[in-house]
């Protein structure tokens, strides 16, 4: 059986390597083209920092404002797909729904943001803000269902009502992890919004994308350093932040 | 004060935790359920403010029906009701005044409530309570920074603020050192006698069970197969209780 298995596996793998002309020789073949990519980055253009800045700024923007908005409609949605909390019509419903649209990449509906509301960081916000509520309510409705039922069986011995034993039996236990869940999603937005300029949807990618086009590799090498500023930036205080909510 | 007839519950898929428990608690006793463990004393007790619905039967407590209430009369009998965990069940993350004033969740305004507001005279009462279980000066304190002994405390001073005239203990001292047993079943006599208040406590120590009740009851199999003074427990009954074989 196991070895069965091991030998789908490595033909699915054969099979894919041979599909999409994955070739060692070749990427040997494309070194020095690389190493002259890189020569050609070198020294970077340092009269287009502004611009890269004030892009990583939006970039910054976009992340944060549809991070925060997210998290917040993630919060009823959590509970609804939650299978100790929600009545078990509403919470498959809301499952499937949630599993369908999380199926849907950021990039993807950064697109159909951009045709629907036109260029700009406000598609890019809206984009950030429909994957990344639909990633939350999923992970909220977990930290949901692994909480200890005690403090909750106490609370409801108190003879409070349904919302008062979500807020003092439930809400207390799963917080930190909320918390700690919508600084990690910060960080992976900070890294999906990069890429949202290349669709007009705003921030520093637009950049990299114009520089990249216009073949001015040097201009290009200096707003990938700040991309990379920026990035490590946010990951540093949010990897602090979350290291306190534990 | 607790009017139990024909109780039945039969948990998924069929198993039968009770089997028929009649039972009448007069205001003011002292009630120490005994009974081997899966005998059905959590679930009675559980049963008895219906954290788990009945199959059959009427438990009325004070006079008001609690099988077959709608959840606002439900939540109005709970709150007269105080309970108390083996496992203490304090919201870890609160402070112990919290943690207490969440005994007053059946009074307050909802909204006001969900804020984390409570009625100054709540706080006053909450910290009452804490004194009255020797805690007064641990009310700030995180709830799972204090010891096993210390959250016992915190709960039954919880269960105190409810201002309930019934407190349901389910094994209070079966998670704590032995020490302990004679501090948390000394604080729920204190509690039956100056306040008169009805107490029913599960119990799988003899010797406790008999010097802090004023009424003993065996459980066995989901069945009443004693009901007495503590005085009335012989070598005879407590083979009823404990028993491998039915006699």
């Amino acid at each position: 059986m196991k070895r069965a298995a091991a030998f789908v596996v490595l033909l699915a793998l054969a099979w894919a390597a041979w599909d999409t002309g994955a070739n060692p020789a070749r990427l040997i073949r494309g070194l020095p083209w690389l190493l002259d990519f890189v020569r050609r980055m070198v020294p970077p253009d340092l009269r287009v920092l502004p611009a890269a800045v004030a892009g990583a700024v939006t970039t910054v923007e976009i992340a944060l404002l549809g991070t925060a908005i997210a998290a917040l409609l993630a919060l009823p949605l959590g509970f609804l797909s939650a299978r100790n909390v929600a009545a078990p019509p509403i919470f498959h419903a809301v499952r499937v729904a949630l599993n369908f649209l999380r199926s849907v990449d950021t990039l993807v509906y950064a697109l159909v943001f951009v045709a629907a509301v036109g260029l700009g960081p406000f598609p890019g916000v809206l984009a950030v803000i429909a994957y990344t509520t639909t990633s939350l309510a999923k992970l909220y409705s977990e930290a949901i269902e692994g909480i200890e039922r005690g403090p909750v069986d106490a609370i409801t011995a108190t003879g409070a009502t349904r919302l008062q034993i979500l807020r003092f039996g439930v809400l207390p236990q799963v917080l930190p992890l909320f918390l700690s869940y919508v600084l990690y999603r910060l960080e992976t937005n900070i890294r999906a919004a990069t890429v949202l300029g290349f669709v007009g949807a705003g921030g520093i990618g637009f950049y990299l994308q114009t520089y990249l086009r216009l073949i001015d590799y040097r201009a290009a090498s200096t707003v990938l350093l700040v991309t990379v500023a920026m990035v490590m930036a946010v990951d540093f205080v949010s990897s602090r932040l979350r290291q306190r909510l534990v | 004060m607790i009017d139990v007839t024909g109780l039945r519950v039969v948990l998924p898929p069929s198993t039968v935790a009770l089997d028929g428990i009649d039972l009448t608690v007069r205001p003011g006793e002292f009630v120490v359920i005994l009974g081997p463990s899966g005998a059905g004393k959590t679930t009675f007790l559980r049963t008895l403010n219906r954290l788990v619905e009945p199959t059959a039967g009427t438990v009325r407590i004070n006079g008001r029906a609690v099988t077959g209430a709608a959840p606002p009369e439900l939540r109005a009998v709970r709150r007269q009701v105080g309970m108390i965990f083996q496992q203490f069940n304090l919201v870890r993350r609160l402070s112990v005044v919290d943690n207490v004033l969440t005994g007053r969740l059946g009074y307050v305004a909802s909204l006001a409530s969900l804020a984390g507001r409570f009625p100054e005279r709540d706080r006053v009462l909450a910290r009452e309570c804490l004194e009255q279980v020797g805690l007064g000066d641990l009310a700030q304190r995180r709830a799972d920074g204090l010891s096993g002994g210390e959250q016992q405390r915190v709960a039954i001073a919880r269960a105190l603020a409810q201002s309930p005239a019934v407190i349901l203990a389910d094994e209070p001292t079966a998670s704590l050192d032995p020490a302990l047993t004679d501090s948390i079943m000394g604080i729920l006599r204190r509690i039956n006698v100056d306040r008169r208040l009805t107490l029913v406590v599960s119990q799988h120590q003899l010797a406790t069970a008999l010097e802090y009740a004023t009424r003993v009851v065996g459980f066995r199999a989901g069945r009443v197969v004693f009901d007495g003074r503590p005085t009335d427990v012989t070598p005879a009954a407590v083979a009823r209780i404990y028993a491998e074989r039915a006699p």
